[in-house]
């Protein structure tokens, strides 16, 4: 993995007074944002691949999963004949893709945005089973669905006034 | 419910945020002395260790509890991440984030309780 360093002053913050570091956290994040890497290291194309990884994981896990079901057998319970579907090794894979990228987001984007944001993933699956798999969404999982979207803009507005400004 | 398995929900959820936060600090050391540093790998396994507790955790419960009945309590990780990391990592935290956090959570309990 390449290495990127740049002058960040967060990081450094360990021995400044609390007041001049809740001072200087704008200028910091400021800071590492403008430094931070465009094109494919962008960090919130990052953490939508990483969404899209965990998004496609799920409904190949659902897939390989049903394909090589066999209750009956004893070992059944830990999941682990899951192995036998080339599905479940794909989704595998996908899934530690998903990590690495995820690492490299928490690199550039504070935790308190890039993790609700993140969870998108958690309406995303059941629009997918809706959208893909014919299965039915009650008006109470509407609702669900309705708050995290209404959430997820709380927490996006102020980036993307962010980014305008840069 | 039994208290083991409310002791067990709580333990996977916490394992689960210390993870993020210790990764979350892991990552943040790169971007001065890179990754070739002892603090890094030690931090990062750190992470992994705590996230695979969680993992087996979580697949321990799935066998005993609906996933219907589980999945709310990691909904619950969105606050408690935004909380710990404005506590420990010293994010900032205005009323914005936190509202739209606490509105994620109640939307992600509502999706897996319905």
């Amino acid at each position: 993995m390449k290495v990127i360093k740049h002058a960040d002053a967060s990081a450094q913050g360990a021995g400044y007074s609390e007041s001049i570091r809740l001072r200087e956290d704008d200028g910091a994040l400021k800071k590492r944002m403008q430094n931070r890497p465009t094109g494919f290291g962008n960090p919130w194309l990052q953490l939508a691949l990483s969404v899209a990884c965990v998004l496609v994981s799920e409904f190949l896990l659902k897939r390989g999963a049903t394909e090589v079901a066999d209750t009956g057998s004893a070992w059944s319970w830990t999941g682990l004949n899951g192995l036998a579907s080339p599905l479940v090794w794909w989704a595998i894979l996908l899934i530690i893709a998903s990590f690495v990228s995820w690492l490299y987001v928490l690199r550039y984007i504070p935790i308190t945005i890039a993790f609700p944001l993140s969870r998108v993933v958690d309406i995303l699956v059941p629009l997918g089973c809706w959208i893909f798999l014919g299965e039915l969404i009650s008006p109470l999982r509407w609702c669900g669905i309705a708050l995290v979207v209404i959430g997820l803009a709380l927490v996006a507005k102020p980036i993307a006034q962010f980014e305008e400004r840069l | 419910m039994s208290f083991l398995a409310f002791f067990l929900i709580v333990v996977s959820l916490l394992s689960f945020v210390a993870a993020q936060l210790i990764l979350k600090r892991a990552m943040e050391a790169t971007t001065t002395t890179g990754f070739r540093n002892p603090q890094f790998v030690s931090k990062v396994t750190g992470g992994i260790l705590l996230m695979t507790i969680s993992f087996f955790l979580t697949l321990g419960l799935l066998q005993r509890f609906d996933l219907s009945y589980l999945y709310p309590f990691q909904g619950l990780s969105v606050i408690f991440i935004t909380l710990m990391a404005a506590v420990v990592l010293k994010e900032k935290l205005n009323m914005r984030l936190a509202v739209g956090a606490l509105l994620i959570s109640a939307g992600i309990v509502l999706v897996s309780m319905s």
